[in-house]
């Protein structure tokens, strides 16, 4: 299906220069001369590489049909990560490559969207937050009461992020995964 | 649409408003007068790339069109004609079909001033001037970490060869132009040379500017974007610059045309466009084209956007952070 790019929104996916991109940012821009722009960041489902492209608000883009399905994460190696589809038990595998990163933090067990192009798996929709427990964290140095001052600390999957001074072994900690940033900490 | 309170931005607002008393302070001390005008007129300056909003005076049976305007232009320039000397309005324009983002407000806060016996180049002075002042007032943590003692200058011409490696044959040749543009992989079937033209500049050449610890000026458009500026002797040109901080276009100047036969030829033109576009189809001032035939005296003036000024010197990513009361869709 073709629109207009400047109907374009965050999440579409488009085919663009034969590759499947999905909308991460979508600005409608009128530069006061010539044509009225919608300026755009892409991200390849493939590659995970972002891009910056503007398109003519009135240039058609071919947007493509993707499929987000609910599924559960496996295990990875490697190469992929893998994962269920609980409805049928078909098993799908995505390459590391297009999740740029996320897979540190993902927890075998977890159910995640998956997206899903003519049954191929493409990539995997990161979580806005996830829940992970502090399974290794140093003993803050006493006297420091800097309150922005901050200390790495290991999660269970074995990623290392940095946290606020405060945080324990055993804590669970909200994670953005697609920065590592800390967001806060669970209430007990 | 929504209307939003944003009653944390308060701080972030009054300092917007600092940075709009210390704009005034500026200009009044250069001497410019401060003028106040009207937000709605019945007629206005036909300009193709943007959309205006129409609204309806009522009297009993009587019913007249009225328009919110773009920009003060057309009162200011009246005036100028009338005598006024250098002179400024500060408040409110309006353009419709111009979604909230980032960078746009259909309702924003613009900085219009004129100086007369002189050009563009005389504005870029003044203006850098008071970019400096600006930094020296705005409280240092605010300070802006680039360096006003000068500007970056680029001719058009220069910057699409440099960044988008279009030489200035292909630049003015419509035919080569698009050529090349096809070559450079953008789509140029069914659109016009302005259409793809301002695709590459903002996609090459705009990312580059104000990005290389000055303030850019980019100056000398093609003539199909001179608007109301005055051409250049080489007749491919206009006298018109848009300055940029950090890749953000703030303000756009002329020299201006005072030719009133070649500006109601542009009129014309643009009322075309605004027609074919399926744009709102409001009267042209025609009072304007008659102020000119009085004679505006030689005179160069320059528009400012300021919440996307104030949200550079302020440090934001987006001027709603600037806002206590926003309307959202």
């Amino acid at each position: 299906m073709k629109i207009n790019a400047g109907n374009l929104k965050k999440g579409d996916f488009i085919l663009y220069q034969n590759e499947i991109w999905q909308v991460q940012k979508a600005e409608f821009y009128a530069p006061g001369k010539g044509a009225a722009l919608m300026k755009t960041k892409i991200w390849n489902v493939k590659t995970g590489k972002n891009i910056d492209i503007t398109f003519k608000s009135g240039e058609e883009v071919e947007i493509v049909e993707v499929e987000s399905r609910l599924m559960v994460f496996l295990y990875k190696d490697n190469e992929n990560l893998y994962f269920m589809d609980e409805k049928t038990f078909n098993q799908y595998s995505v390459p590391l490559t297009a999740v740029s990163g996320l897979e540190k933090y993902l927890k075998e067990g977890e159910k995640l969207y998956v997206y899903i192009f003519n049954d191929v798996p493409l990539s995997v929709r990161p979580p806005l937050s996830v829940r992970l427990k502090v399974v290794k964290a140093e003993e803050a140095v006493k006297g420091d009461t800097v309150s922005s001052a901050k200390k790495p600390v290991t999660l269970e999957t074995g990623a290392v992020i940095m946290a606020p001074l405060f945080i324990k072994e055993g804590d669970i900690v909200i994670v953005n995964p697609e920065t590592g940033e800390y967001t806060g900490r669970e209430g007990k | 649409m929504k209307i939003k309170v944003n009653f944390s931005n308060l701080k972030n607002h009054q300092n917007f408003l600092f940075i709009i008393r210390l704009i005034e302070e500026f200009l009044q001390k250069k001497g410019y007068l401060k003028i106040d005008l009207p937000v709605l007129s019945p007629s206005l300056i036909p300009e193709s790339y943007l959309e205006v909003f129409e609204t309806e005076f009522r009297y009993f049976d009587k019913r007249e069109k009225l328009y919110l305007t773009p920009s003060p232009e057309l009162f200011l320039k009246r005036l100028l004609v009338e005598g006024v000397g250098s002179c400024y309005y500060l408040g409110k324009s309006f353009r419709n079909s111009d979604p909230p983002s980032s960078l746009h407000s259909f309702e924003f806060t613009m900085l219009e001033f004129y100086k007369v016996k002189a050009n563009y180049m005389d504005i870029a002075n003044e203006l850098l001037e008071m970019l400096r002042y600006l930094n020296e007032k705005v409280k240092s943590d605010f300070a802006l970490k680039i360096n006003l003692n000068k500007w970056e200058k680029i001719s058009v011409v220069e910057a699409f060869e440099k960044y988008a490696d279009i030489f200035e044959k292909e630049l003015f040749d419509h035919q080569l132009f698009l050529q090349k543009a096809r070559k450079k992989g953008y789509q140029v079937e069914k659109f016009s040379y302005e259409e793809v033209w301002s695709q590459i500049y903002v996609s090459e050449i705009e990312p580059h500017l104000g990005k290389n610890g000055y303030p850019t000026l980019i100056y000398d458009y093609p003539k199909e974007f001179a608007a109301l500026a005055k051409l250049n002797p080489d007749g491919k040109t206009a006298q018109r610059f848009e300055f940029y901080i950090n890749g953000i276009e703030l303000g756009d100047c002329y020299t201006e045309l005072a030719d009133w036969k070649e500006q109601e030829e542009r009129f014309l033109k643009e009322d075309k466009q605004r027609k074919k576009l399926g744009k709102i189809n409001h009267p042209i001032d025609k009072g304007f084209i008659q102020a000119l035939k009085y004679g505006l005296p030689p005179c160069a003036g320059i528009a400012i956007g300021v919440e996307r000024l104030a949200m550079v010197f302020l440090g934001f990513d987006s001027i709603d952070k600037l806002k206590v009361i926003d309307i959202i869709l």
